[in-house]
């Protein structure tokens, strides 16, 4: 096992990987830009190394600068967190080539799934059904038009270099077609480096369901249920929840089994998450892979009993899964509401200094975050400040305890997302499951 | 106020309660805090230089000392040089070179004050400044982070 991590990243997920090698007995390194310097992060890790000023392209992107610090502090390993380097092949080749162990896949699987069009051909390969689309990446827009048509609209055009809601725009008829394909091309050369787009069918109302993977050295790979994540805005997931309520244990089982074959076949090792698109008539179809432990990773753990950065860890340092695919059973219901620190009405983030902080509590209650009392809130940076999870038997349960919680978190100097939160549980159709990506869409125009 | 004195104060801070300090005198002030968290591992210079040419630098026995960082007095005519990353400072081109500079030295822009290494690369740090070596903050082969204060330099016209 190793005797130091150090952790590549700020705020709650790194907080969360303290905790997860301080219960491991393994010493940690955090390292900040100048503007963390006072973060929780910092304050709760063995060891901090300040890598760089504000920005992060000089200090959480800054590899040189957290190779470095690994080297000083002699740490043995590294883990990413979510965002920043986590999916950067690069820095898992670099960290290797240092001797450093990278907590996560080989940096052949993160290119390979980083790549939007490679990673649909891989699950067409392993058998799994996709969104309707391009034969990968397609460069002419007269070949693109005939794609669209066969395809029937509306189609939609994504970046192959991008993910997680970046680098995609919707055609919703031909008439629109040319210019969107040109501008997509455009903003994905502006925004990846590459102006390399596919095409895909848009599925009105789906809802997005994922698997949570994690495989161990040896290839045993097993899957954690699922997680739904359709209440997002603009692509920004807001609300997730495991399990998903349209999902029994058939469907589970197979959705289960081919994530784990897309796995299987790019030899995934490490957790990670594969994202499926789900219509009204319960057919999924892959949509990608991330190749990270992600930010609502908690709701998977409340419902199987499963610490899923331990056994990263673990399975980094070589050991194999604690568990085995029939000990995984889901229990209960969990939602998870991500707290950002946002103006309300044009949902634009609103730094500040947190003059009052006092997180709920209680059964089946679990806050993530790196904010107190005093805390200033960098503008540099993401607006999450906290995360809050519940757990209980049911999901009608779970809604109610997280109305509770919700009433009892008090946060004050800043505006934050909790009105919109409480509003969306109250909302008949969010509790009655009626739920998809749109969903977003009809409750602000019914709120406004 | 010497480096004697402040020593003495830091001592003295040592037994009690108190997180920080501040002592003004004859025009210098000195904020002395207490830090309870290991920062990093001083290492041990016993290790070998490497070489320019990446060579693999073995693992150095690090002793966990608490590291007491005391911000010196810095007069109104002194700066204090950082470091602008993450390494290693080493005050010699080699472990058989003489140090760049010492104490009193004068200096000119440009002038090469230490290394830093880091990620088997050597980083020549120069002065931002010309003026005199007034104090040499770290120790060779010390880790040194980000914005760590290297040198205080009273800058005078070259």
């Amino acid at each position: 096992m190793f005797k130091k991590i150090l952790i590549a990243n700020r705020g709650e997920i790194a907080l969360r990987i303290i905790r997860a090698c301080k219960d491991m007995g393994i010493e940690t390194v955090a390292v900040h830009s100048t503007a963390d310097a006072n973060s929780l992060h910092v304050r709760f890790a063995d060891e901090s190394v300040c890598i760089g000023p504000p920005k992060s392209n000089d200090s959480y992107l800054n590899v040189p600068a957290i190779i470095s610090a690994a080297e000083i502090t002699n740490a043995e390993a590294i883990h990413p967190g979510y965002g920043f380097l986590a999916e950067n092949a690069s820095f898992a080749e670099i960290c290797s080539s240092t001797g450093l162990r990278f907590i996560g896949p080989s940096p052949e699987s993160i290119r390979l799934m980083g790549d939007k069009a490679k990673a649909r051909e891989t699950a067409k390969k392993a058998g799994v059904p996709v969104v309707p689309g391009s034969d990968g990446v397609v460069t002419e827009e007269s070949s693109a038009l005939e794609i669209a048509r066969d395809l029937g609209f509306p189609v939609i055009v994504k970046a192959a270099a991008g993910g997680g809601g970046k680098g995609m725009r919707v055609v919703m008829e031909e008439s629109e077609f040319g210019n969107a394909f040109v501008m997509a091309q455009t903003e994905a050369l502006a925004a990846f480096g590459n102006a390399d787009v596919y095409i895909e069918k848009y599925i009105l109302q789906p809802r997005h369901i994922e698997i949570q993977i994690i495989a161990d050295e040896k290839g045993n790979t097993v899957y954690l249920g699922e997680r739904e994540c359709s209440i997002q805005r603009r692509h920004q997931k807001l609300i997730e929840e495991a399990p998903s309520i349209i999902v029994d244990d058939q469907l589970r089982a197979q959705m289960g089994e081919m994530a784990i074959s897309v796995a299987k076949i790019v030899k995934y090792r490490n957790a990670g998450t594969v994202e499926f698109l789900m219509d009204e008539n319960r057919k999924y179809y892959f949509m990608e892979m991330n190749t990270r432990i992600q930010v609502e990773h908690p709701v998977t753990e409340m419902v199987t009993g499963i610490d899923l950065v331990r056994e990263q860890i673990r399975v980094a340092a070589g050991m194999p899964l604690s568990f085995t695919q029939e000990q995984i059973k889901i229990k209960g219901h969990s939602i998870e509401c991500r707290i950002n620190a946002e103006c309300p009405d044009k949902f634009t983030p609103c730094p500040g200094t947190v003059t009052a902080f006092n997180p709920p509590g209680g059964p089946g209650v679990r806050v993530e975050t790196a904010a107190y009392t005093q805390y200033v809130i960098p503008q540099y940076y993401d607006s999450m400040i906290a995360k809050l999870i519940v757990h209980a038997d049911t999901r009608s349960d779970a809604i109610i305890r997280m109305r509770r919680a919700l009433d009892e978190f008090i946060i004050e100097g800043v505006k934050t997302t909790i009105p919109m939160h409480k509003k969306i549980l109250d909302e008949q159709d969010f509790q009655q499951g009626n739920i998809s990506t749109k969903f977003m869409e009809r409750y602000n125009s019914t709120v406004k | 106020m010497n480096l004697k004195e402040i020593k003495e104060l830091i001592e003295m801070l040592k037994g009690t309660d108190i997180s920080e300090l501040e002592v003004e005198r004859a025009g210098m002030k000195v904020r002395l805090r207490k830090g309870s968290d290991v920062t990093f591992h001083p290492t041990i210079p016993r290790v070998e230089y490497p070489h320019a040419s990446m060579v693999a630098s073995t693992k150095v026995e690090a002793q966990a000392t608490i590291q007491e960082k005391v911000v010196e007095p810095v007069k109104t005519n002194e700066i204090t040089v950082s470091s602008p990353i993450v390494g290693t400072f080493y005050r010699a081109p080699a472990p058989d070179k003489p140090p760049y500079v010492q104490d009193g030295d004068m200096v000119k822009k440009g002038q090469v004050l230490c290394i830093i290494e880091a990620m088997k690369l050597m980083n020549e740090i120069e002065s931002e400044t010309s003026g005199k070596i007034i104090q040499i903050l770290i120790e060779n082969g010390q880790p040194v982070e980000y914005g760590q204060p290297l040198f205080v330099i009273e800058p005078s016209q070259l």
